[in-house]
């Protein structure tokens, strides 16, 4: 009896050591963001095709909420544990890369892998010469505005400047019945990047020739003002400081908002969830210069310094990048195409909506490559808090704000 | 033999003394490491580093705001729920037709997931489209929306009073079984004695309670101390900070900022406080019962 049961652990030790083994041999672990209910699917999808084609490779597909991806990192990182692909917000690869933890894929990509891309997108990726990450997402904003809106106010063409915008604004806000003209936002991620569509407007960039923050500049502070008069004369939704991108997005969704800037997958929630709004999109409005600027943001695909199946790993990211599997995942994401190839498809090209995206594209920043990032931007959203809440004067506010930056900015 | 004896007890404790260093001192004692090193955004240590970490956190006008709000959600949100959850167990505790009913309503918002009641209280208070203003609405009591999250004094007081509402249940758990524990014929005899109903609560009820409401303030006062999804899924802290508590002040330096060196030594600041406030309670709760 005693040894039946000796011979059972026995066996299954074994089995389970011997299972452990094969499928340590070709196993690729990749974190990915959730993007929308369609990411987990494409991926599983991607997975299993893969895996047919490439037999003893075992792909494991780990999909997180993008909101705790960065803490989730952070912690297997710091545990040793991390997958060895992972979907980062690029903003994030300088950390990576300073503490080495990012592999350099310049040893696998072949002149015609590169050729793949859009410039523009892969560059954000390079850091000292060395290419650390593959952008598996791209986007820029523009302005979408309410085309039935916009006739009820008697107004013909989108604004094409901010002072356009600030008539066009009145002119909705006049017809009342909860009906504002400019969505803005003014809560949690890219608030300060809501504002940034209008600094750039005033030719001010977030960062200067040397390297200061150009939040002190008078650009900077007329931007703020711009804002700031629009909320005054209640030109935007009322209590914009509880209104956060999606709060905003939702109420342009329910035909109550003129305006607003944001990301094209907006599109694609709109066909989904409010089918009959009639919209536009339209360039984001230029400043008096006639300077304008939109936010490029990608997210890159990395590689873990301490992957143990590198070969494997890179072969599942070359799959990734096939034109067919791009141009399914960025379709259903609403992203914009990273790949030549793709991009001249009928999809894109006959997209009226996109194609005011990628207009913009010559004109788009992308957030700085800076230790610290985060807390500038932390630091840019709060003071804005504050002055849309009219706590504090903008000069004040943002020359103040300016010094602080520069502190963290020198560390 | 006597040796033995005295080594008896520590042997029954030591099970429990080892699963108890394993799941909380080791936790803190890394924590002490991180919070006195250098320490990059994947907690990895740089070395020692002279405190640096908590003299930045005292230069942090932010994280003194964030100490004293902190203070003052505690005492609000815990002395709030306390002040409703005794007259709540008591009503509860009275025999009334459909008294299970009342009961399971009661502790329906404890079964649910505290983050999902801070969503739905998120979009509820939304400004153009969340429920209650349109309650209000219905109602006739306001005649034009108002913003309940986007300035931080009425965001924090909306805050307090869902903090309220959800630590009301397991509050008044502990009363009802406290209440359940008192002899009827206390009651019987002092009415009896022509003891008004107020009288009974004032010097039978309320004494005999007390115990149960030392264990309640001391509970919450835990729970309530750290507890992070209601501020943080409603206004994370902002607008500018104005309702930031430590652990979301904690969260945005450890997992936004990437200071994971603040981040252990804010940490370790709440540990001190709660283990403060907790001995400080405990001795003087001890000391009354044995006056």
């Amino acid at each position: 009896m005693k040894s039946l049961f000796l011979k059972t652990i026995l066996t299954a030790t074994l089995s389970l050591a011997a299972l452990t083994s094969v499928a340590l041999a070709g196993t690729v672990r990749v974190t990915v963001a959730e993007y929308s209910a369609k990411t987990g699917p494409y991926f599983a999808e991607a997975e299993k095709a893969f895996e047919a084609a490439n037999p003893g490779v075992d792909i494991q597909i780990e999909v997180v909420p993008w909101d705790v991806l960065l803490q989730k990192l952070t912690t297997d990182i710091g545990a040793g544990s991390n997958a060895d692909l992972s979907i980062i917000g690029t903003r994030w690869l300088i950390d990576f890369v300073k503490q080495d933890v990012a592999e350099p894929l310049d040893g696998f990509i072949t002149p015609e892998f590169k050729d793949r891309f859009i410039d523009t997108f892969l560059s954000p990726s390079v850091m000292d010469g060395k290419t650390y990450g593959l952008p598996i997402a791209a986007s820029a904003r523009a302005m979408y505005y309410n085309k039935e809106l916009f006739e009820k106010a008697g107004i013909t063409e989108p604004p094409k400047t901010w002072d356009e915008l600030k008539a066009a604004a009145e002119k909705i806000s006049a017809l009342g019945g909860g009906v504002y003209g400019y969505g803005l936002q003014g809560k949690e991620i890219e608030t300060d990047v809501y504002y940034y569509y209008a600094m750039w407007s005033q030719g001010v960039e977030i960062l200067d020739k040397d390297g200061k923050s150009g939040l002190g500049s008078d650009g900077a502070i007329a931007a703020a003002k711009i804002y700031k008069e629009l909320i005054d004369k209640k030109l935007t939704q009322p209590g914009v400081t509880s209104f956060s991108r999606e709060d905003v997005q939702n109420l342009f969704k329910q035909g109550k908002i003129g305006m607003m800037v944001t990301a094209p997958f907006l599109s694609n929630q709109i066909k989904e969830e409010a089918p009959n709004l009639k919209y536009g999109v339209a360039a984001i409005p230029a400043g008096p210069s006639g300077a304008r600027g939109t936010y490029g943001v990608t997210d890159s695909i990395i590689m873990f310094k301490n992957s143990q199946n590198k070969e494997e790993a890179w072969k599942f990211l070359d799959y990734l990048f096939t034109t067919d599997m791009r141009a399914k995942f960025t379709q259903g994401e609403g992203f914009l195409p990273v790949n030549k190839e793709e991009a001249k498809m009928d999809y894109y090209v006959n997209n009226a909506d996109l194609k005011a995206f990628t207009d913009l594209l010559p004109s788009a920043r992308f957030a700085p490559v800076i230790p610290g990032w985060e807390e500038v931007a932390q630091k840019t959203s709060d003071a804005l808090q504050k002055i849309y809440l009219g706590d504090v004067e903008p000069d004040a506010a943002l020359k103040a704000t300016a010094e602080e930056i520069n502190g963290i900015l020198q560390k | 033999m006597t040796s033995r004896q005295t080594a008896i007890p520590y042997l029954l404790i030591l099970p429990s003394l080892v699963l108890a260093a394993a799941i909380i001192f080791w936790p803190v004692g890394s924590l002490i490491e991180i919070a006195t090193n250098d320490v990059n955004r994947f907690g990895q240590l740089k070395g020692w580093n002279d405190f640096a970490n908590f003299s930045a956190l005292f230069a942090n006008a932010d994280f003194i705001q964030a100490l004293w709000r902190t203070g003052l959600w505690t005492v609000l949100v815990v002395g709030g729920a306390l002040l409703v959850s005794v007259p709540v167990a008591l009503i509860l505790n009275e025999d009334f037709y459909g008294r299970d009913i009342a009961r399971v309503i009661l502790m329906l918002p404890w079964a649910v997931s505290l983050t999902m009641t801070a969503v739905v209280w998120r979009w509820a208070l939304n400004g153009e489209s969340g429920m209650l203003n349109s309650a209000l609405m219905g109602l006739g009591i306001i005649s034009e929306n108002v913003q309940w999250l986007a300035s931080g004094d009425l965001a924090f007081a909306m805050q307090v009073l869902i903090g309220i509402l959800v630590t009301v249940p397991f509050t008044t758990t502990i009363f009802l079984g406290g209440l359940s524990s008192i002899p009827q014929d206390l009651y019987e005899a002092s009415a009896l004695e022509g003891a008004s109903r107020l009288q009974q609560f004032r010097h039978i009820t309320l004494p005999l309670l007390k115990p149960f409401i030392n264990i309640a303030l001391v509970l919450n006062t835990i729970y309530v101390f750290n507890s992070f999804p209601i501020i943080w899924v409603t206004t994370q802290g902002g607008p500018a900070n104005s309702t930031d508590i430590l652990v979301t002040h904690l969260y945005k330096l450890g997992f936004r900022i990437g200071k994971l060196g603040e981040a252990s030594a804010v940490s370790l600041i709440m540990l001190a406080i709660l283990l403060i406030f907790t001995i400080i309670y405990v001795r003087l709760a001890m000391k009354e019962r044995e006056a």
